[in-house]
């Protein structure tokens, strides 16, 4: 009875249908913008006027050097550290992975939708702040793009690596968003969130930097000003991503 | 030892939640194309036993095959042939009809047509209605439109017509007589004494955790000496039925 049955893993089509589904849904809930398209401008309005005055290095002002990487750093952890997981609680919480996993839908394809959106909803956001920290204060870009491109790509992978652990490992959606802000304070506050990671201890700059938030912070000012990446920031931000996405995976309950 | 010849085998299946063993030694077979009825009272293991069936949950201890396959170990292959109907699960709210029935088929290699199954289910005026604003017979009817997207061989459906008005439950008994004419095997759970008398071929009656009686509809009246199910499920079990919602 069984000789005919084939395991067919959902294709293409399953892929792009729920990545709009899910596309469709953050649309039809507006609140949920507020974070990724509001965060990074308020970030940006509270620190730019002054910062933009003060010239740091090699003719850049600490907007370029410090704000502006800063901001982006905390938009895309605060969004795949607390949001997305949040997202993902409500999920399993509700019923609606339980609803899935009587299908032929995989771990992977919910996560890789998620996580899809989550990051077209960053780049939209991060998109407003560089513009308005352009054309109302008159940033530059950096020194070199393609590798401030790479940075923000591969922290970003850092840190939907461990959203997508605490998204995997939280019962509910009110423990989702307790682990997901307890992570991010702490790679922030090791990576420069409360003041700068000159007034950290070297021990613990040291394992900040290495840290995904640390090493985002570090990559972008480095490549705003045409500095080289530190090698051990950059193999942080792998690491945690590649372990990240696999612990998840591999804990990844529906219900 | 599984028979190769049944399209749902459970063998001996337990399942114990801390001190409380709410599946306690069922066995059960069920026949290619055949509706198979079970009936309990509130925590007599039906929902329990469903979920071992349909590979929510793995049994502490005994054997389940559906097509002969584990669905536990062999999910993947499972998963296309088996629809699902959950007592307790959600969609996602903000999306319509049409966009959820797209969703799911989208998961299947030879999904039933979009129009067609709502079509089917009775949900046309509400193709652009969003789940969250549907009525609670609208939502069931949907999440049954969505066990049956993939063409299943096997439906389990967990409280079919629960919440439905009696025209609506009509119309689902007639979507169940259609897919017994298609071959498809259905387990269905239900608390409607009507609705197991009309639709199912043979009914088993669980009891704490464990099968009390099985046999047809008519033959589990017969024996008991009883002019209706209702009845039979009295003397049966010795427990009242539950009312239906």
């Amino acid at each position: 009875m069984t000789t005919e049955i084939q395991a067919q893993r959902p294709g293409l089509r399953a892929w792009r249908t729920l990545v709009v589904c899910e596309a469709k849904m953050v649309a039809r809930d507006t609140s949920g913008l507020i974070v990724p398209l509001g965060l990074p401008l308020l970030i940006l309005l509270m620190s730019a006027s002054s910062a933009a005055s003060q010239v740091v290095q090699n003719g850049h002002t600490a907007l370029e050097v410090f704000v502006l990487p800063l901001a982006l750093t905390i938009v895309i952890a605060m969004i795949a550290i607390v949001n997305m997981p949040s997202f993902l609680a409500y999920y399993r919480r509700t019923g609606i992975l339980r609803r899935l996993a009587v299908t032929p839908a995989s771990p992977a394809l919910v996560l890789v939708a998620q996580t899809v959106v989550s990051i077209v909803q960053a780049l939209l956001g991060l998109t407003l702040a560089v513009a308005v920290a352009v054309v109302g204060f008159g940033a530059g870009p950096p020194e070199d793009l393609g590798v401030a491109v790479g940075v923000f790509a591969l922290a970003s992978l850092a840190m939907y690596g461990i959203g997508m652990m605490v998204a995997a490992l939280a019962p509910t959606p009110n423990s989702a968003v307790a682990i997901g802000l307890v992570a991010f304070f702490a790679v922030g506050a090791l990576g420069g969130l409360f003041g700068g990671m000159a007034t950290l201890p070297d021990p613990l700059a040291s394992i900040g930097t290495t840290l995904p938030f640390g090493g985002a912070v570090q990559g972008l000012g480095a490549a705003w000003v045409g500095a080289s990446v530190e090698a051990s920031s950059l193999i942080g931000m792998t690491v945690t991503a590649v372990v990240g996405f696999a612990v998840a995976a591999v804990v990844f309950r529906w219900e | 030892m599984a028979s190769h010849d049944l399209a749902i085998e459970a063998i001996d299946l337990r399942k114990r939640y801390g001190s409380t063993e709410a599946v306690a030694g069922i066995s059960l077979g069920v026949h290619p194309g055949e509706v198979f009825g079970i009936l309990g009272t509130n925590g007599a293991g039906k929902t329990t036993t469903v979920e071992m069936i349909a590979g929510l949950r793995r049994p502490d201890a005994g054997q389940v095959r559906v097509l002969g396959l584990d669905p536990a170990t062999d999910r993947g292959k499972v998963r296309q042939v088996l629809g699902v109907q959950l007592q307790s699960s959600a969609l996602h709210g903000s999306l319509t009809v049409s966009e959820l029935v797209d969703l799911y088929a989208s998961l299947y290699a030879r999904p039933v047509p979009t129009g067609e199954l709502i079509e089917q289910v009775g949900l046309t005026s509400q193709v652009t209605t969003r789940f969250e604003k549907l009525s609670g017979g609208q939502q069931q009817r949907l999440s049954i439109a969505l066990a049956l997207v993939g063409r299943p061989r096997v439906v389990i459906l967990d409280e079919l017509t629960t919440g439905l008005d009696p025209r609506a439950r009509r119309e689902m008994w007639r979507t169940i007589e259609n897919l017994r004419s298609s071959g498809a095997t259905v387990l269905l759970v239900s608390h409607a004494m009507e609705e197991v008398e009309a639709l199912c071929d043979r009914v088993a009656l669980f009891v704490a955790g464990q099968v009390a009686a099985l046999d047809t509809p008519s033959g589990l009246t017969d024996r008991a000496g009883a002019s209706s199910l209702d009845e039979a499920f009295v003397a049966l079990t010795g427990q009242e039925p539950e009312e239906v919602l």
